[in-house]
């Protein structure tokens, strides 16, 4: 998150509405404590708080806002330690509720949440929800997020991250025999309805990914997950396995179909509409599934190998139409 | 902006209103405003102008309700429609949390997992600042819950306004394109909820052509979403979301495909989840044709299409598009 993004008037007033209760909860809180919660730079923080001290009640008739109107803050803590400790406040004490969208990016959220083994429909989940219904200001947007079927291979993973132990299964790479795999659990991911797990490989000696639906037989191990808090890669980061550089021409408008290569892809437009995205991947026949699913929309150009596996995967895949149906 | 020097920012003008507001019972009328408030009353005393101040409070006055800040108008009571004597108040009880509502440190645990779901979607923000609010109730929060990393992405250009139409009630048009129509049309709907299923988004509302529900996939809106000035009764958004669920389930039980799907293979791992088995081969319940044909399709050979016809058409449409474009002898 960018530290210094333009924040406009009424961004930075919904701040300051937030600050007061913070910094009372707080007590005494340093100006880097409050400014990584507030997502700002430390002199941010700063001006923010000097910016509450001017603000307060209108005051009577010819007495402006006198010192007791308006909010304060121990000048000399800040001065000497930069500690923030607000001394008098006129308002603001409490929470504001939380605004239609804030609630609707929390409800869905959580939606995602309760799916996670352990919470399903338990009491948490359903409290949460109708806390969140309550505070809100206004009604949130119904977002809904409807969770994809689940089994009890999640449940395994989740006991052997709970208990710190290596867990083991058969995994079937696509194209591959399956093969049985250790593995000390770090992380799980959903993403797109897909559960992902990253874990130390045994096998490999190395941080790996595997597809919660290419894995079963899970059994739990005795072996203490020694590599169970160790740094993991971003999901689908580009690894050093991706040696083939592959090119594909698609119509800009089915640009947001794509968005899972093309985020990685370096794209060039042309002039009739459509573009050429570039990019690198472990393997010359994992695009064909692409151009079969885009149907004639997406054109592998390059390697060769990979237009000619498009072609062949199709008259695979029509071969079963023609032959005795 | 005025001509008037004004040396105060304008976020100190918006927070010394709401503080304001909520300090009064009785409510404060537009003039006491304009010459008490600290940000008008020195714009008001450098000379200027009553109408632009106005204005200006005017403009404040709908950043702050959209802020969630619930500003109440007090009329005149023999003449409700006269807003010359208004008064102008914030209620704290609604404006503040509840004071009966807080959270144990589990449920904030589990919220901070709940707001970590968007990537870097701008719900993103309002997650986080949703969390703050929370935050600053002073709970304890407990050992995180480490080791699970959901995420939900919105890729859609059009979700965006979506959500602002739903929250502001009011009804959207927008181009869509259905696969197998020539042209998209123009459609008119009052839009209820936002259904991710499937890991696609989904609109579900009142579609005001065919006076009827339906359902819409985001991925098909061309162009923008346009908000129109006309708005509808916020009751019939009641129980939406789950009314889009059980129709899309309805659907999905009414429509189902039988498959012969070759064993071991990235299809059957894809698809034997969601399958029933049948006498030969097996039976995978779809909400919509071209979606389910798309995902068909890119297995390949390792799935083929026994019925319905049509599906099992598209497939075949989009083998042979893929094959004469890659330059094979279709």
């Amino acid at each position: 998150m960018s530290h210094d993004r333009p924040v406009a008037a009424l961004d930075r007033a919904a701040l300051l509405l937030q600050l007061v209760p913070y910094l009372l909860g707080k007590g005494e809180v340093s100006v880097a404590e409050a400014a990584a919660e507030f997502e700002v730079a430390p002199d941010q923080m700063r001006a923010m708080v000097e910016r509450l001290t001017v603000i307060g009640l209108p005051g009577e008739r010819g007495y402006w806002q006198l010192p007791h109107d308006l909010f304060d803050i121990d000048w000399d803590l800040l001065d000497r330690d930069d500690v923030i400790a607000i001394t008098n406040t006129v308002g603001l004490e409490r929470s504001p509720r939380l605004t239609a969208r804030e609630a609707a990016a929390l409800l869905a959220g959580l939606q995602l949440a309760r799916s996670l083994p352990g919470f399903g429909d338990s009491e948490l989940v359903t409290g949460l929800l109708s806390k969140l219904a309550r505070g809100a200001a206004a009604a949130p947007a119904a977002v809904i997020v409807a969770p994809g079927p689940v089994d009890g291979v999640r449940d395994v993973v989740d006991d052997a991250l709970r208990a710190h132990v290596a867990v083991t299964f058969t995994y079937r790479a696509p194209g591959a025999e399956p093969i049985s795999r250790t593995v000390d659990p770090i992380k799980v991911h959903i993403a797109n309805g897909q559960w992902y797990l990253q874990g130390w490989d045994h096998l490999r000696q190395a941080v790996r990914t595997f597809h919660l639906d290419r894995v079963s037989d899970p059994a739990l191990t005795d072996i203490a997950a020694v590599h169970g808090a160790d740094p993991v890669p971003e999901l689908f980061a580009p690894s050093v396995d991706d040696e083939v550089v592959a090119r594909f021409r698609f119509p800009r408008a089915v640009a947001p179909l794509l968005s899972d290569y093309l985020e990685r892809a370096e794209i060039q437009d042309a002039d009739d509409g459509t573009a050429v995205a570039s990019l690198r991947l472990a393997d010359e026949q994992s695009l064909k599934r692409l151009a079969a699913r885009r149907g004639g929309e997406v054109e592998l150009l390059e390697p060769a190998g990979a237009r000619r596996a498009a072609a062949d995967w199709a008259v695979a895949g029509l071969a079963q139409y023609t032959h005795g149906s | 902006m005025p001509a008037t020097v004004s040396r105060s920012a304008p976020e100190e003008r918006l927070v010394n209103l709401v503080v304001a507001l909520m300090a009064t019972e009785q409510g404060l009328t537009k003039d006491t405003i304009l010459s008490s408030v600290a940000g008008y009353r020195e714009q008001l005393e450098a000379g200027a102008s009553k109408d632009a101040l106005e204005k200006m409070f005017e403009r404040d006055k709908e950043s702050l309700r959209g802020l969630g800040v619930p500003i109440e108008t007090i009329g005149n009571r023999a003449d409700p429609d006269d807003l010359r004597e208004a008064r102008y108040r914030v209620p704290t009880a609604e404006y503040a949390l509840p004071e009966d509502i807080s959270f144990s440190p589990a449920e904030v645990a589990l919220l901070n997992i709940a707001g970590g779901v968007w990537g870097t979607e701008s719900l993103s923000a309002d997650a986080r600042s949703g969390l703050r609010k929370i935050r600053a109730l002073g709970i304890p929060v407990d050992e995180p819950i480490i080791g699970y990393a959901p995420r939900i992405r919105v890729r859609d250009a059009s979700f965006a306004a979506l959500q602002r139409a739903i929250e502001q009630c009011r009804v959207v048009t927008f181009t869509y394109l259905r696969p197998g129509e020539a042209r998209p049309r123009e459609r008119r709907v009052q839009p209820f909820a936002l259904v991710e299923y499937e890991a696609r988004w989904h609109v579900y509302g009142f579609d005001l052509n065919v006076d009827a529900d339906r359902t819409f996939l985001l991925s098909r809106i061309v162009g923008d979403v346009v908000l129109t000035r006309k708005s509808f009764p916020a009751e019939l958004r009641a129980g939406a979301g789950e009314r889009a669920l059980d129709g899309l389930r309805a659907v999905a039980a009414r429509q189902r495909a039988l498959l012969e799907v070759h064993p071991g293979t990235e299809a059957a791992l894809r698809l034997d989840r969601r399958a029933e088995r049948a006498s030969q081969g097996i039976y995978v319940p779809y909400v919509d044709l071209h979606v389910f044909a798309d995902e068909l399709a890119s297995y390949g050979p390792e799935v083929r299409v026994v019925e319905p016809a049509d599906l099992r058409a598209e497939v075949i449409r989009r083998l042979e598009a893929t094959l004469a474009l890659h330059g094979g002898a279709a």
